[in-house]
């Protein structure tokens, strides 16, 4: 009796191990790996000039062989670094509950790639908007410890792989903030929530802010406040102490990359000005990191100039940059690739088509950062007729 | 009963029938400008920093975009009044009802098409490869020939094309597309690509010089119209295609390109 016992339950144990075995394997089974297609060996980036970055917007990417592609592209490029946004909204889906399965497919890709990631980090979900807004950058105050709860697990599950992280996007604008008007010290009350928490879990973490947009609206617009201002706002209220790392968002627009920076124009040395009120604020020792950048070639933006003048003013830009700036880290263009084209102006920012196809300005900056031969006027003179 | 039968049997063949003569008749009868455009008037919506399709002169607007709006206006018989709207938001105007259509250079865009209606296409601004007479260049056939282009223009992008196809082009890149079409004409290359526009404008500068010319590519521009403004959209439908078929269309498109 007791042997049968014994027989029934020691089958019953395999049969249960067997069971949770095949529970376990369809478990693995059905959770679908991080990723299918990580190439088996890391590569490196071939370039001469590492300060070449460029924006990627993969969060939105379905198919994981087009964030492999894009990324390819970045490295073949020669681009040492990417800014990628790394969106709360899709990681945190449920409160206290953090999903990496899509943020994992892009660092790991883009580890495997060679590349630094820059991460940005910002955009609510659903459940910190209660439904009290339709727009997904409602912060309020009383969210700032969630999103640092966010901020230092990302900074802590990255850890090594992703080590500079930027808070927030573009805080001197309305937009930026879900509407609600501008205001310095909602931001530097953001990056106080956020910065401890960020070195405590991963002390090699570079917290870099700002990422300002350049913008001339004077205090008290709806719209928004000018870069300049906000920066010294931020100042005054002690964000120094809160980050590592500048980040500037410097377009071109319509004028050549020498152009003269001012306060009342935006051109693409406006971080020169920026740069003047870290020094003035005692900050001159940190660096900076150009996270946006570039030239638009749209037929029917105001603000663009035409296809050669983009790629030339993109290459000098790089140029002046790396001549002159020296508290510069890296230079990143916005942008390397839509998922799907916009068929409107931001279509012309780009360096690669919706469907993968290299454009010329792609090609002109791979031959500047990989080091090959290209000529200082990609484009011959004008012709004259014979006599 | 049996007259009833047969009746009934008549009235299920031919209501059928006449509900859809009907229907036909209803479809295709032109539909009341004052039900489709009920203000009285057509607004059309147009950015005025586009020339030579529109450009406001001193607070008046001209441009080719304007020409067509008037005439599909007398074709339709109603006044037309121009708003003039950055290209940013002409699509705004259009669904939040501030204008009646938008006739602005506006591309076809597919991602658009849950919320406007586009027409029928009233020119292509694809791209033209232009060459000698008498020396007309195949597009499947460029091995050895020397095509001129707008350096990092889509141009650019569609000669790296055929060279990915397998093309031996030589290639002679410019600033500015005057500058390829200079070559052309000095003899100093086989053939220039450039966009339709900037081909055409050139070629009125030079009225003796008369080059082939080839479509290459599609870029068609349509005149929009809010998704449920049917109506409307069928009155420019058939007021465009009347001005195609009276060479109207052809004539105003003359005369500023």
């Amino acid at each position: 009796m007791f042997e049968q016992r014994t027989r029934v339950d020691s089958r019953r144990q395999r049969a249960g191990a067997l069971a949770g075995m095949l529970a376990l394997a369809l478990l693995l089974l059905a959770r679908k790996p991080v990723t299918d297609l990580l190439p088996a060996e890391r590569q490196t980036v071939d370039t001469v000039k590492p300060q070449v970055c460029v924006h990627t917007l993969l969060e939105n990417e379905v198919e994981e062989a087009s964030i492999l592609r894009s990324l390819e592209l970045a490295r073949e490029m020669g681009a040492s670094a990417i800014v990628q946004f790394f969106p709360w909204a899709y990681v945190e889906r449920e409160r206290g509950r953090y999903d990496w399965g899509l943020t994992d497919r892009i660092a790991r890709h883009a580890e495997r790639q060679g590349l630094r990631i820059i991460a940005r980090l910002g955009l609510m979900p659903d459940w910190a908007r209660d439904g009290k807004t339709e727009t997904l950058n409602h912060l309020t105050e009383d969210l700032f410890p969630a999103f640092a709860d966010y901020a230092a697990a990302f900074a802590k599950h990255y850890a090594g792989v992703v080590d500079h992280l930027i808070i927030w996007n573009e805080p001197n604008l309305s937009f930026e903030w879900g509407y609600q008007p501008v205001d310095a010290a909602r931001y530097v009350g953001l990056l106080k929530a956020s910065y401890a928490r960020i070195k405590a879990a991963n002390p090699q973490a570079v917290i870099l802010a700002g990422a300002l947009a350049p913008t001339l609206e004077p205090r008290g617009s709806a719209m928004g406040l000018s870069d300049l201002e906000f920066l010294q706002d931020m100042y005054d209220l002690g964000a120094g102490s809160y980050f590592d790392v500048l980040a500037i968002h410097s377009y071109g627009f319509r004028e050549p990359p020498e152009a003269e920076p001012g306060r009342d124009r935006l051109n693409f040395r406006r971080g020169e000005l920026l740069r003047e009120i870290m020094r003035a604020n005692g900050d001159g020792h940190k660096p900076a990191t150009i996270t946006e950048s570039g030239w638009n070639d749209h037929p029917r933006w105001a603000q663009a100039v035409r296809p050669p003048q983009r790629t030339a003013y993109t290459l000098r830009a790089f140029e002046f940059a790396g001549r002159n700036w020296d508290w510069l880290e890296n230079l990143c263009l916005w942008a390397l690739r839509f998922p799907a084209d916009v068929h409107s102006y931001p279509d012309n920012s780009t360096l690669v088509s919706a469907d993968f196809l290299e454009k010329p300005i792609y090609f002109a900056l791979q031959d500047y950062a990989r080091g090959w031969a290209r000529s200082e006027r990609p484009w011959l003179p004008p012709p004259k007729a014979k006599a | 009963m049996k007259r009833f039968c047969r009746l009934l049997r008549n009235l299920t063949l031919t209501l059928p029938l006449a509900l859809l003569v009907a229907a036909m008749i209803q479809h295709y009868q032109p539909p009341d400008p004052a039900v489709a455009f009920p203000g009285g008037e057509i607004a059309i919506g147009v950015d005025g920093s586009f020339p030579p399709f529109a450009s406001d002169d001193g607070g008046k607007l001209r441009g080719l975009d304007i020409d067509l709006g008037l005439a599909l206006a007398r074709e339709i018989g109603a006044p037309a009044r121009f708003l003039s709207i950055s290209y940013h938001g002409l699509y705004d105007s259009l669904i939040s009802g501030q204008v009646d259509l938008l006739i602005s250079a506006l591309r076809i865009e597919p991602a658009r098409r849950d919320d406007v209606r586009y027409s029928q296409p009233y020119y292509d601004n694809g791209l033209l490869l232009a060459s000698e007479p008498g020396a007309a260049l195949d597009a499947e056939a460029l091995d050895g020939q020397r095509i001129a282009y707008e350096y990092a223009s889509s141009a650019d992008s569609q000669i790296r094309a055929w060279e990915r196809a397998g093309a031996q082009i030589e290639k002679l890149p410019y600033e500015l597309p005057v500058h390829a079409l200079d070559a052309l004409r000095y003899g100093q290359a086989d053939g220039a690509l450039t966009d339709a526009t900037a081909f055409r404008l050139y070629a009125r500068t030079q009225e003796a010089w008369r080059p082939g010319t080839a479509y290459v590519t599609q870029d068609p521009y349509a005149i929009a119209v809010r998704r449920d403004r049917a109506e409307a959209w069928k009155l420019v439908e058939r007021a465009l295609s009347a001005l195609k078929d009276s060479g109207e269309l052809a004539r105003i498109i003359d005369e500023w390109l």
